[in-house]
């Protein structure tokens, strides 16, 4: 056994994410068409659900497992050993704190309600403006990471009719398109075609509603970068190793000076990461407000994500260019999670507004 | 059981202890980021002597204050954010861990009051003129004759030699097939006949470095710490002490708080705004990579204080540090540069300009390009981590 690096959490719950995303993502990674593979990530699905991951967060008494962030945490980390293709933290973490107190928890806990969560700002109407729930919905939201068929969509408008609401995606003039994304999970555009807002939609308004929206995009932004250390020691786990057998011009690449320093680079960023997510999760963890901490974390990952992943690519020489190699699986994933929950960007100008303020 | 720590009344404590008693003029110096000096440190370490608190890094019995790690890491903070000066002198933080891992007990008697007290002032000579980031490859020879090793040789980069009143010293008491072999580790009071120090005039206009030029001179066998040929291993564990002097980043945070504060002055109103908030936003990641090292630098503490190996930790919180530490001084650098740059030095007076104020921010970028090549350059650094990561 190599080197191995460590999660920012660990314990039973991370090994069996972790053994589960990594057979995942083999028998995903045996697939080449399109909707095979989205099948395959129903399948999937219906595994992480049987397991009772979903369940993870949700109070007991609304028919969930009771556990807290660290059983999340754990999960996300497991998964991210190997770029696990479901939608982890937004549907065992973000839909969870979105919908609090809500009926309909119990068939979220068992994986039958699939909800996809759509955060202030994300959904827009034809001008390119956020949209308003004014009156009825008309408008898009784009690139939505989703579980497999939605059976809902949990939609966050803000605004001086901020709203958040839970709409079943059967509802008149909703639309679905699903994709894959570059990282394998499935995403999906929502077109509402001038969707009337019914009354029972209704899961909470005004300032609860943004409370709600902006607590959950956190527990999205800190469990992506739980996920993302992991995933970024274990692509320089099979960097290192690909180097020590790769031979060329007589010697194994790892005795290369430029190579072994590039390694040493993309060991630092993954160490100075883990540092970072794992302070926001510690402060998180103590109830204090730990949106800050976040948001710094999230835009280390933005920074850290790109320049390991851009590394391991380079590091593999032309096998870097491949679908096949597993190492790819995790560089696209962490050039995704860039973007989840807030980019780099967005975490930036909540904090600069925070130092103004 | 011991009662709990409440670590707010500590950091309470600590605080309301610092704006009491550490000199106006003192904070003062350290707040506007010039070089540090004896000066500087003497009084202050004196005052921490004074009340308990000389040497937080030292087990308790050789007058360490016994805290956990949250409480060093609150001291380091609140230290920097009252501008005292951070207690990174080479005795308390370099020698003293050495003294007390492997010095006698008569050494122990008669070095570490002084050390502790701030009374005897040290600096490390170590580099040569070809023995640099290759210590190994050093020259500096220590003759045995009776009770004395006569040494012989050149020092370099030696910071505070002008000021301190000792030399710690690796020389070497014999020739081996190993070049780590054959070190020993002498202590040499600079006063010694036969030392010459000359200053280095470096690019960023403060004096920092000198040369030391030793002949012939005469240093008792009873000040060599530990055995002889063992130079090396003491010295590494010397160097190891010097890289954990890293993990406190609460210096580090205070310095990028005072650039921010800084451009949101120099850049002020609406014209320039797009600058400001340009340079803001490189001051964010900048602040990012230090709160990831900050991190590491609290599991490195802890690990300290539980005895465990540090591992790779004190190689990366170097690595990452000194380039975000540059990375700051550029921005400064940038928000000042246009208009202080070229007013360096007048050319009727002495150093840098002291009549432009803020001339320290340049001499400040100067400097810090000196943080990827001492204590172990990021080559070498990058060179120590990828042995661990590749097992080879």
């Amino acid at each position: 056994m190599g080197f191995e690096t460590k999660p920012v959490i660990g314990g039973e719950m991370y090994e069996m994410a972790s053994r589960f995303a990594t057979e995942a993502g083999e028998e995903l990674a045996a697939i080449a068409e399109a909707h095979a593979q989205a099948a395959c990530i129903g399948r999937h699905w219906a595994g992480i659900a049987e397991l009772g991951w979903m369940a993870t967060a949700i109070p007991e008494t609304e028919g969930g497992a009771g556990g807290d962030l660290a059983d999340l945490a754990s999960l996300a980390a497991g998964a991210g050993r190997a770029a696990l293709a479901l939608p982890v933290a937004a549907s065992c973490g973000v839909v969870p704190v979105l919908l609090a107190g809500h009926p309909i928890l119990a068939d979220v806990a068992s994986g039958k309600a699939r909800v996809a969560a759509i955060l202030p700002g994300a959904a827009r109407d034809a001008d390119g403006k956020a949209l308003s729930a004014a009156k009825a919905l008309d408008g898009d939201a784009v690139g939505v990471e989703t579980p497999p068929d939605p059976t809902h969509v949990a939609l966050a408008i803000g605004g001086d009719e901020a709203v958040l609401l839970l709409v079943p995606t059967g509802a008149a003039g909703l639309q679905t398109a699903t994709y894959l994304r570059i990282d394998w999970r499935l995403a999906a555009d929502f077109h509402f075609g001038h969707v009337a807002i019914q009354p029972e939609w209704i899961v909470a308004r005004g300032a609860q509603a943004m409370r709600r929206a902006e607590a959950a995009r956190d527990v999205g932004a800190l469990l992506t970068g739980v996920e993302c250390v992991s995933a970024m020691g274990a692509l320089v786990e099979q960097t290192i190793h690909y180097l020590l057998n790769r031979v060329q011009f007589g010697q194994p690449l790892a005795t290369y000076q430029a190579l072994r320093h590039r390694v040493a680079e993309m060991y630092v960023e993954y160490e100075t990461l883990r540092g970072i997510v794992s302070r926001a999760l510690r402060a998180a963890q103590s109830g204090e407000e730990a949106s800050q901490a976040i948001s710094f974390a999230k835009l280390r990952l933005g920074e850290a994500g790109r320049a390991v992943a851009e590394s391991a690519i380079q590091c593999h020489g032309g096998m870097g260019m491949t679908e096949e190699l597993p190492a790819n699986r995790l560089c696209k994933r962490l050039m995704m999670a860039e973007f989840e929950f807030g980019n780099r960007v967005f975490h930036a100008t909540r904090l600069l507004a925070g130092q103004e303020a | 059981m011991p009662a709990a720590i409440d670590y707010e009344a500590f950091r309470e404590e600590v605080r309301d202890f610092a704006l009491r008693n550490c000199p106006p003029e003192i904070r003062a110096v350290v707040a506007s980021y010039r070089k540090l000096s004896r000066k500087i440190w003497y009084p202050w370490q004196k005052i921490l002597f004074e009340h308990g608190w000389g040497a937080p890094n030292w087990p308790q019995e050789f007058g360490g204050t016994g805290w956990d790690t949250r409480q060093r890491v609150i001291f380091d903070e609140v230290m920097a954010e009252c501008d005292c000066p951070p207690q990174y002198h080479h005795g308390l933080r370099h020698l003293g861990p050495v003294i007390i891992e492997f010095g006698n007990k008569e050494q122990q008697e008669r070095f570490l009051p002084g050390i502790l007290n701030g009374t005897d002032w040290w600096c490390q000579g170590y580099s040569e003129p070809g023995a640099g980031s290759d210590l190994a490859s050093l020259r500096t020879t220590g003759r045995r004759e009776g009770d004395e090793y006569i040494v012989d040789g050149q020092k370099t980069w030696t910071s505070h030699a002008q000021e301190a009143d000792w030399m710690y010293t690796l020389v070497r008491t014999s020739k081996e097939p190993k070049k780590q072999q054959g070190i020993s580790l002498l202590l040499i009071p600079l006063n010694s006949p036969g030392i010459t120090i000359r200053p280095i005039r470096t690019i960023d206009g403060w004096h920092h470095v000198n040369e030391v030029f030793l002949d012939n001179v005469r240093v008792p066998v009873a000040n060599r710490i530990g055995e002889e040929g063992q130079g090396w291993t003491y010295g590494k564990f010397l160097l190891e002490r010097e890289r954990l002097g890293g993990a406190n980043i609460a210096p580090h945070r205070m310095a990028l708080e005072r650039v921010r504060d800084m451009v949101g002055k120099e850049l002020a109103g609406e014209d320039r705004r797009a600058e400001r908030e340009l340079l803001n936003h490189r001051l964010l990641l900048a602040e990012a990579e230090l709160l990831g090292a900050s991190e590491l630098g609290r599991e490195s503490i802890e690990a300290a204080i539980e005895g465990k190996p540090l591992g790779m930790l004190p190689a990366v919180i170097k690595l990452c540090t000194s380039v975000t530490m540059q990375t700051i001084s550029q921005i400064a650098l940038d928000a000042v540069g246009d208009r202080l740059a070229p007013r360096f030095k007048r050319v009727d007076g002495e150093g840098p300009n002291a009549e432009a104020p803020g001339i320290e921010w340049v001499q400040n970028y100067m400097y810090a390009r000196v943080r990827t090549i001492y204590g172990g350059s990021s080559e070498v650094q990058k060179n120590v981590i990828a042995k661990q990561l590749f097992g080879m």
